[in-house]
């Protein structure tokens, strides 16, 4: 089922002399439960097309559907109700809210959502068991390791059954065998909740992983390749 | 959960919060205590005012008041008592007959207005019979075969009835009060002499004490050192309802204290069947008659009844009486609370401040906020509360520090013998009670609420202005 579309995106940053074309026609397609990677040079266009996707920037031009909804015809307020419903976030530098606990991380989307306790409670140990950090529900980021804090940022991500994930260079500040446990984390996730996540990265073990790899160059489309 | 993060967001820094809620605490104590001192002192001066001074309404004779002409007067025939005394709220009624005149000793004499008062009535409407100087006398209590006269402290210092003598009985007495010996040992050179008045007693030690000293132990000294010769006789001079001069000699019944200097200066107090005798008064005549009411509230209202009731008469309650003392009254609680306000104000540019760096400092989690689907109310919401948080916490710790001290300091209350001569010539006592109300701290609530809010408009507009893809770039 085709969860998100982008049809000829183009994204130009104005400057006061030079135009940058950050995005430049970049048409795709994402299906149910896709574990897709985005790659390519610094300066290439991966975060700002995941920005472009995730609708915390606007595209110059093209149109960008998500689930059948076209992001460009929603409010400011809309938008930012929009994103809580239907896109998880992961960021490079994890950014939990320091002063809660991984548990009232997790179920901090749920509150806004307004969940009941008993599901959210349900729903935060499920994801924490889901992320190995049953035993650290009650801890605070600061007194975790940088794989912790991904991983805790991974379950906030999925709290509320988005209908996919963005992941900004995951791996891209964690040691060679959080990354690995982070990546197989996300795999089975992805599996079992059936949950598309779309990863920037340069990380080789993400690319290796990928279901699906997209190449950027100059913010073009240069290959999209699918694996089996 | 906005709450709760709020809540732990303003202990994330806790020297930065601990130094606004230090300094909200100390504002909001320095605003309590001021305003319950200042409360103190007003309400002390209003109940004096009321209770021993000019109740709630006075009724005269008309124009009376203009030029305080013996020859108008009430008459018991012009039945304005049962008239009055049927409406709801009268609490009490006296009559008194007044005459101006001169009291005078052997050395002194000073215009008084001499007040013909029925002493066990008098108690019913005003407490100036609690207020005789113990040693002095009573309020007309004992039998005297002389006729008595009840007189203020200031009039008798005036009149030099008042002396001041250090004996051995006085420096034991300033002994026992802590006063050091170096201090006993310049004022044991006084022992045994007698000043004839207050003047030349403060002149004598000002030549022997340093002004540090006196500062402090002056007004002491003087408490001790005064002494009242018994059976001191006073002269009181007057015209009579015919213009004929009436002299007659009292024996002092007792002194009164009611921290007022001014009245008490002027108003003596005799037995109203002796002055209308002395001055020709038909004793079913009067010049004032003096209201008491159960409900101060009511006194505007019942004043207006009376007024409607007794057309012929002058009718006037505290409010025309005094009414430095009804503006004070009346706009006291606006003073309050522009003067809560202006410390507020000052408190909320250091609340604007520290929430403007706490919006900076956390650029990039407000930008994860948006962006992961926490909305604009949300975010204003949570800065805004972080900023009542910071401010109330100062608020409460601020207020019940105050409210400690109020009622430590209330116990004893706080005496400034030294500025009692200033204080008392405009009619407040220099021995202040402090006292607050529920109302007030109800008042300050609100305030600090508001002060929260309103410092946190600034801060929080800057957060909503973020751009989310840009903040959680910010490093």
């Amino acid at each position: 089922m085709k969860i998100l579309e982008l049809k000829d995106v183009n994204k130009i940053y104005n400057s006061s002399e030079i135009k940058v074309h950050a995005v430049d026609g970049v048409t795709l397609e994402f299906q149910e439960a896709e574990f897709a990677a985005i790659v390519g040079p610094s300066g290439s266009g991966k975060t700002t097309l995941l920005n472009l996707i995730g609708g915390l920037d606007m595209p110059t031009s093209g149109k960008i559907i998500i689930n059948g909804t076209d992001l460009s015809k929603l409010k400011s307020s809309q938008l930012i109700d929009f994103r809580m419903r239907n896109i998880g976030f992961v960021f490079q530098a994890y950014n939990l809210i320091p002063v809660l606990t991984a548990k009232e991380n997790v179920e901090f989307i749920m509150n806004l959502q307004k969940w009941s306790r008993k599901v959210r409670d349900e729903r935060t140990f499920e994801l924490l068991q889901a992320v190995g950090l049953s035993d650290r529900a009650n801890s605070r980021p600061s007194k975790m390791s940088g794989g912790q804090q991904q991983r805790v940022a991974v379950a906030r991500a999925l709290a509320s059954r988005p209908k996919f994930v963005l992941a900004d260079e995951p791996t891209a500040n964690l040691d060679s065998k959080s990354a690995a446990t982070l990546l197989r984390i996300m795999e089975r996730l992805n599996h079992e909740e059936k949950i598309t996540f779309i990863f920037s990265t340069h990380d080789a073990r993400v690319v290796k992983m990928a279901h699906r790899v997209i190449t950027l160059e100059d913010g073009k489309v240069v290959s999209d390749d699918v694996r089996e | 959960m906005i709450w709760k993060t709020a809540w732990k967001n303003v202990w994330r820094n806790r020297v930065r919060s601990l130094v606004v809620i230090a300094s909200v605490t100390i504002g909001i104590f320095a605003g309590v205590f001021a305003v319950a001192f200042m409360n103190g002192m007003i309400a002390q001066r209003f109940d004096a005012a009321i209770d021993e001074e000019i109740s709630h309404i006075r009724i005269t004779g008309k124009d009376y008041i203009l030029n305080n002409d013996p020859q108008i007067v009430i008459t018991v025939e012009d039945s304005i008592i049962p008239a009055i005394r049927s409406l709801y709220g009268i609490n009490g009624m006296v009559q008194r007959t007044l005459v101006t005149g001169m009291a005078g000793t052997a050395s002194k004499s000073a215009g008084v207005q001499i007040v013909g008062i029925v002493p066990e009535k008098e108690k019913e409407i005003f407490s100036i019979y609690k207020k005789i100087i113990p040693g002095t006398g009573d309020y007309f209590k004992r039998e005297s075969k002389y006729d008595l006269a009840l007189i203020g402290q200031d009039l008798a210092k005036e009149l030099n009835i008042i002396r001041f003598v250090i004996d051995s009985a006085v420096l034991k007495k300033l002994e026992i009060q802590k006063v050091p010996g170096d201090i006993l040992d310049k004022i044991s050179v006084l022992a045994g002499k007698r000043f004839p008045n207050e003047k030349k007693f403060t002149s004598t030690i000002t030549s022997i004490l340093s002004k540090s000293e006196l500062r402090e132990y002056a007004q002491l000294v003087k408490n001790e050192a005064w002494s009242f010769r018994e059976n001191s006789k006073i002269t009181l001079t007057f015209l009579d309802m015919d213009n004929n001069q009436v002299s007659a000699v009292f024996r002092i019944a007792g002194i009164y204290d009611i921290k007022n200097a001014m009245y008490e200066q002027v108003q003596v107090f005799v037995k109203n069947d002796l002055l209308c005798q002395l001055a020709g008064i038909d004793e079913n005549s009067f010049h004032q008659l003096i209201i008491r009411l159960n409900d101060v509230n009511q006194t505007v209202g019942i004043t207006n009844e009376i007024r409607t009731r007794c057309p012929g008469l002058d009718v006037k309650n505290w409010k025309e009486l005094q009414p430095d003392l009804a503006m004070m009254t009346d706009y006291v609680h606006q003073i309050y609370g522009l003067f809560m306000g202006i410390i507020l104000a000052a408190l909320a540019f250091g609340i604007i401040n520290t929430m403007l760096m706490v919006v900076l400092e956390r650029t990039k989690e407000l930008g994860m906020l948006t962006a992961i689907g926490m909305n604009k109310r949300r975010v204003f919401s949570m800065i805004m509360l972080e900023s009542v948080f910071l401010s109330l916490t100062g608020g409460v710790v601020g207020m019940i520090f105050g409210w400690i001290s109020v009622v430590l300091s209330a116990k004893n209350g706080i005496n400034f013998a030294q500025y009692a001569e200033g204080m008392e010539a405009f009619g407040y006592s220099a021995h202040i009670f402090p006292e607050i109300s529920l109302s007030f701290f109800i008042l300050i609530t609100i305030l600090i609420i508001i002060t929260g809010i309103a410092s946190s408009v600034y801060p929080a507009l800057k957060a909503l202005r973020l751009d989310p893809a840009e903040a959680i770039r910010t490093e």
